[in-house]
């Protein structure tokens, strides 16, 4: 092999082309500009945008219709409509769901190469997540928007907290959503498999769901399943949002739900990042 | 650094992934401004080794280090020397070519202008500023795999690696890349890049590297490597007309050692060097042999393997009928 050549010309030109190499750019503008790559494929794509938004709406008819009869169940509280009742668990499930189908779109991406891409740049995988997480807070922000505005315009949602409590618990809900989030991030990273990923989740969000006060009091469920809701955390954020809705005071428990889930947030980000850097092996 | 400093250094490296053993002692040096082509057959170790250059794999054993820094340990600075592209496009299928360059150059650090600016030039150089605007999916394969080497050229690196450029591609799209990693490698990058083809390696390298099952089984300037094999074959394809066993005689009257296949009517010099043509012409001629085809062809990546495995330090080479 030879020790000059073409090189030995060329190093000028290099410098001279050389608009950006060796720099990088910081880890804020890392997430600013994958933020807004995130925003445009995965929140601005009019399917995936209409999709999203009739999905809580479906939950919407179907809870409040079929599950209306729960009003009337053991435990239920005093002068308090089903749909009042129902829609602080809505919102908790949805905003979770955000933070779900961000997890397909992320493995969807891996699949592509792109992510491969990533690895090879001087970035942070960090912020390749972070920002796949805030357009899942976004698209969220968008879901409990429509589900309050129908609720309210259509099945006649007015929460003894009025509109201050409404947007604290959707508040709430959004931070629940985003930290736990986290878990479907992580397992995307780990998998790898839109197929495993979507057992996984499945998994993992059908009992976070059902075996919660999402839409039954404590003392509507069967002793066992009583049981395994007070331990599940979304039980507590659940019923802090229902709290902070119907202007009760929410207290130690929304702190302790959102405590938790950051504490779930904290944990699974670098797990998510350091899987996600070692897929190569 | 100066001129002359080796841009790619590989000491005693070995990848295992659990029981399956990818790569093993591997030693490489790799001057700056140099075209390595790594020469391989599918499953010979070629990616595995890109990848652990590339940052994207740990090596198990053994040390790399690339633009001066190592692979492992310094991962960071070697991606912001480094450009990487793939035999499957690393770009974003469902965004506009325009906006997966722009995307990379602002993470790489240019601002709005300098991007704009770096994303418009290498659009031209790359032959993509028709189809800039247009979602990647809708790319042709050869046009796909363009904007992957623009793409692993925003950063201007030092070294880039190509795993496989031309693999799948038609012949116009192969005859494009090669112009294009040729015009890389003129503007002073270090390129290595993998290939299963010799002539592609013959083409564009300046040193080829030869891996087989995880090893380096051979290495040298692409006319070394040839003149080590040296193996041509002359193949006389002869029509009705012509009988394949007075073809025979005449060349052996030539003093050639040809063989024959009846069924196929074809006659064949193995072992041939371009000299022999001139012989088997005028063989054919005096004999009044009318060949329908007549061609000499280079030897290929199995000669090259098996010369090189044949060699005497090298393992027992493994025989096939012939």
């Amino acid at each position: 092999m030879r020790a000059d050549g073409p090189g030995a010309g060329a190093v000028a030109v290099v410098t001279a082309e050389a608009l950006t190499r060796g720099r990088g750019c910081g880890v804020t503008a890392q997430v600013r500009h994958l933020t807004g790559r995130a925003l445009r494929l995965q929140v601005l794509d009019p399917h995936l945008l209409l999709f999203s938004l009739l999905d809580p709406l479906l939950m919407l008819v179907v809870f409040s219709q079929v599950f209306a009869g729960l009003g009337h169940a053991p435990g239920f509280p005093e002068g308090v409509r089903y749909v009042d009742y129902l829609l602080p668990g809505l919102l908790v499930t949805t905003a979770i769901q955000a933070g779900l189908q961000t997890s397909s779109g992320l493995v969807e991406e891996m699949r592509e190469g792109i992510v491969t891409r990533f690895r090879t740049l001087p970035i942070r995988m960090g912020s390749v997540l972070v920002a796949h997480s805030l357009a899942a807070l976004v698209r969220g922000v968008l879901r409990l928007a429509v589900l309050l505005v129908l609720a309210a315009a259509v099945f006649g949602y007015r929460p003894g907290g009025g509109a201050a409590g409404a947007l604290a618990a959707a508040g709430l809900s959004l931070t629940l959503g985003w930290s736990l989030g986290w878990i479907f991030i992580a397992l995307a990273c780990r998998l790898g498999r839109p197929e495993s990923l979507q057992a996984a989740s499945g998994l993992v969000m059908f009992p976070l769901m059902f075996a919660s006060t999402a839409f039954t009091p404590l003392e509507g469920l069967p002793a066992w399943l009583r049981v395994a809701a007070g331990l599940n955390p979304m039980s507590h954020g659940i019923d802090a949002a229902r709290a902070l809705s119907l202007g009760r005071p929410a207290g130690a428990g929304a702190l302790l739900a959102v405590v938790v889930a950051l504490a779930v947030a904290a944990l699974s980000g670098p797990l998510a990042a350091r899987s996600l850097r070692r897929r190569g092996g | 650094m100066t001129m002359g400093d080796t841009m790619i250094e590989v000491v005693g490296l070995a990848k295992r992934f659990g029981p399956l053993t990818a790569l093993r002692d591997v030693h490489l040096s790799v001057p700056r401004g140099t075209v390595l082509g790594l020469l391989g057959h599918n499953g010979a170790g070629k990616s595995t080794l890109v990848n652990v250059l590339a940052t994207l794999t740990r090596p198990s054993e053994g040390t790399a280090r690339v633009a001066g820094f190592d692979v492992a340990a310094q991962a960071h600075q070697v991606r912001r020397r480094i450009g990487v592209a793939g035999q499957y496009a690393t770009v974003d299928e469902r965004m506009t070519g325009r906006r997966n360059l722009l995307l990379l150059a602002r993470l790489l650090g240019a601002g709005r202008g300098a991007a704009t600016a770096k994303t418009r030039l290498l659009l031209e150089r790359f032959d993509l500023t028709a189809v800039a605007d247009r979602p990647v999916r809708t790319y042709s394969g050869g046009t796909r795999r363009r904007l992957d080497l623009a793409a692993s050229m925003v950063g201007d690196p030092e070294v880039v690696f190509l795993d496989e450029p031309t693999t799948g591609l038609d012949p116009v799209s192969r005859m494009t890349m090669w112009r294009l990693v040729r015009e890389i490698a003129g503007n002073g990058a270090t390129v290595l890049l993998t290939t299963q083809y010799l002539e592609e390696a013959d083409t564009l390298a300046d040193a080829i590297v030869v891996l087989s099952r995880g090893r380096v089984v051979g290495s040298g300037t692409p006319a070394q490597l040839k003149a080590r094999v040296g193996r041509r074959t002359i193949t006389v394809g002869l029509g009705p007309g012509a009988d394949p066993v007075v073809a025979l005689a005449a060349l052996r009257r030539a003093g050639l050692d040809p063989s024959c296949d009846l069924t196929r009517r074809v006659v064949t010099v193995a072992g041939a060097r371009p000299r022999d043509l001139t012989r088997v012409v005028r063989a054919l001629d005096d004999a009044a042999i009318e060949p329908d085809e007549l061609t000499m062809t280079e030897p290929g990546l199995d000669e090259v393997y098996l010369s090189l495995t044949c060699a005497p330090t090298g393992p027992v080479p493994e025989r096939w009928p012939s």
